[in-house]
């Protein structure tokens, strides 16, 4: 497994290289707001700007997180000729080892960025006084990151990188289109007593603490989903080499 | 001595130095600059420096670990970073189970000792959906605290106990590795981490208890280190253990009543339900470890 993690940190160079760059750019954005916003001047946020700086936080680090996911498709792109998938599954790990090692890379790439913008997080409550701290999000981003790797990769390792990324959004759009017309017109009394006042219902519910419940289930569902999905394209990778390009 | 065992305490007394060092040098620093002993001060600037102390001071020992190996020309071989969950998945899953278990068996403990005059369920009467869903979040929060829990472990589990093991017999080795790894947090004790300032015997007897405490946590984190050749599992028990401890057990699940006897008990009190539950875990890992060596 080890050779394999090597050989995607090889000929993924480039992407690895945007990827920390891309992220500590994003920190480095907030450090320096901070240092001449605050820190310089001697001054820590006052209790009006905090939510404003939080949300300013939340932002950089999902822009941390999501960017290198635009360049996702190059992970799999390298690998798409029947040569080389002939290869994969010739090696002793076989087709399993090839697609896991993609898996593992993404998560190791993950687990990068989430160490820095923990690190540029603490850094950065240090600078304010601990007056900012979102380290809490961090996880949810991760988890969010996990969790759209995991819908997408089987759709690329099917159909491949290209046609891969455009049948995912076509089903995705399609489960919210459906969805919404469920909400609109379906039965949604198991979820919302009060039909008269939907809004009104939905509301009392995320005011409730019973939201806590399931924001914590997100996570947990994200690194389940993705140890489902790497079970799924290792199934679903010989099928999909088959329409591979020479 | 052998020549390799030389270079063997060469090696271990170079990483000691160099992880001793920093908190021997910033915790007093901080302590002259506040004017008080920083983890029992009240004052909001020492809590943002304790907890940047906390978070770089844990990475301390993995710096150390990287440090010596390149001073001391090692090489990096056996750094125990890879993962070896093939046959091995029941020590990864008890390094999530055991310190959750033993976290909330400590705080059953506690209620039964301290709080024996009101009944369980009326001590732990707040399960629901909300309090459940925080509990969750705490856990989640684990993979942050994993990052300073990695860099404690990498340096001790990776790198002091082999080479501890390599001077001397198992058993010995987790004593004199845990003794070494709570005398590491003495700086801090003395400085009010864990116990306060104000017990009978400070700062001696918070010192030695530190050491108790780390060593039958040593026994159970070296084991699992041994037998997966991986440092991961010692460092999920190790986030586990910082994130999730009794007092969190007892914020979430019980009444305001609980937590304000729990408020007027003292860390040291606290501490004998814990060690209790350690002491049967120290007991298991260490007839686990010696087992294999018969």
């Amino acid at each position: 497994m080890s050779g394999l993690l090597y050989k995607n940190f090889c000929i993924n160079r480039s992407s690895m290289i945007f990827t920390l760059v891309t992220a500590i750019l994003c920190c480095l954005t907030l450090i320096f707001a901070a240092l001449f916003g605050f820190t310089l001047r001697g001054v820590t946020p006052s209790p009006e700007e905090v939510p404003s700086l939080l949300t300013a936080c939340s932002a950089c680090y999902f822009l941390a997180f999501w960017l290198p996911s635009m360049a996702s498709s190059t992970l799999f792109q390298a690998d798409e000729n029947k040569t080389c998938c002939a290869f994969a599954m010739s090696l002793p790990q076989g087709a399993k080892g090839h697609v896991e090692a993609k898996y593992y890379y993404i998560l190791i790439q993950a687990l990068g960025i989430l160490f820095i913008t923990f690190i540029n997080d603490t850094i950065l409550t240090a600078m304010l006084g601990g007056t900012v701290s979102t380290t809490a999000v961090l996880p949810f981003l991760f988890s969010l990151h996990l969790f759209l790797a995991a819908v997408e990769i089987p759709f690329m390792i099917r159909f491949g990188a290209d046609r891969g990324l455009q049948i995912k959004g076509g089903v995705v759009l399609a489960v919210f289109a459906m969805a919404a017309l469920y909400f609109l017109f379906g039965d949604i009394s198991w979820f919302i007593e009060n039909e008269d006042d939907p809004l009104g219902a939905f509301m009392a519910w995320l005011g409730s603490g019973d939201i806590i419940f399931w924001l914590s289930l997100f996570p947990y569902i994200s690194i389940a989903a993705y140890y489902i999905s790497c079970k799924i394209s290792v199934k679903i990778y010989r099928k999909g080499a088959e329409s591979y390009e020479q | 001595m052998s020549s390799d065992k030389k270079l063997t305490v060469k090696r271990l007394v170079i990483f000691l130095v160099l992880a001793f060092l920093p908190f021997c040098i910033i915790v007093p620093v901080m302590w002259s600059y506040f004017g008080e002993p920083i983890y029992a001060s009240e004052n909001p600037d020492t809590a943002v420096a304790n907890y940047c102390v906390s978070v770089f001071g844990m990475m301390v020992p993995s710096i150390a670990h990287l440090l010596t190996r390149l001073i001391t020309k090692e090489g990096f071989k056996n750094t125990y970073l890879g993962l070896n969950t093939k046959g091995k998945m029941g020590y990864y899953a008890a390094s999530v189970i055991v310190p959750l278990a033993y976290s909330s068996l400590s705080a059953v403990l506690v209620w039964a000792i301290f709080m024996s005059g009101s009944g369980f369920g009326d001590t732990f009467n707040n399960f629901n959906m909300q309090s459940i869903g925080l509990f969750l979040l705490q856990f989640a929060y684990s993979l942050i605290v994993f990052f300073p829990a990695f860099g404690e472990e990498w340096g001790w589990r990776g790198y002091m106990m082999p080479k501890l093991m390599e001077l001397m017999p198992k058993p010995a080795a987790v004593i004199v590795g845990g003794i070494i790894w709570g005398l590491w947090h003495a700086p801090l004790t003395v400085a009010g981490h864990n116990f306060g300032v104000v017990y009978p015997g400070y700062p001696f007897v918070g010192i030695g208890l530190m050491c108790l405490l780390c060593t039958a946590m040593n026994a159970f984190m070296t084991l699992l280190t041994e037998k997966t050749k991986s440092i991961y599992p010692a460092a999920f028990v190790h986030a586990i253990n910082n994130n999730l401890s009794m007092g969190v057990m007892f914020t979430f699940f019980s009444n305001e009543e609980s937590m304000m006897k729990l408020g007027g008990l003292s860390a040291v009190e606290m501490f004998f339900p814990y060690i209790g539950v350690l002491a049967v875990i120290f007991i298991g890992s260490m007839i686990l470890l010696m087992k294999k060596e018969a």
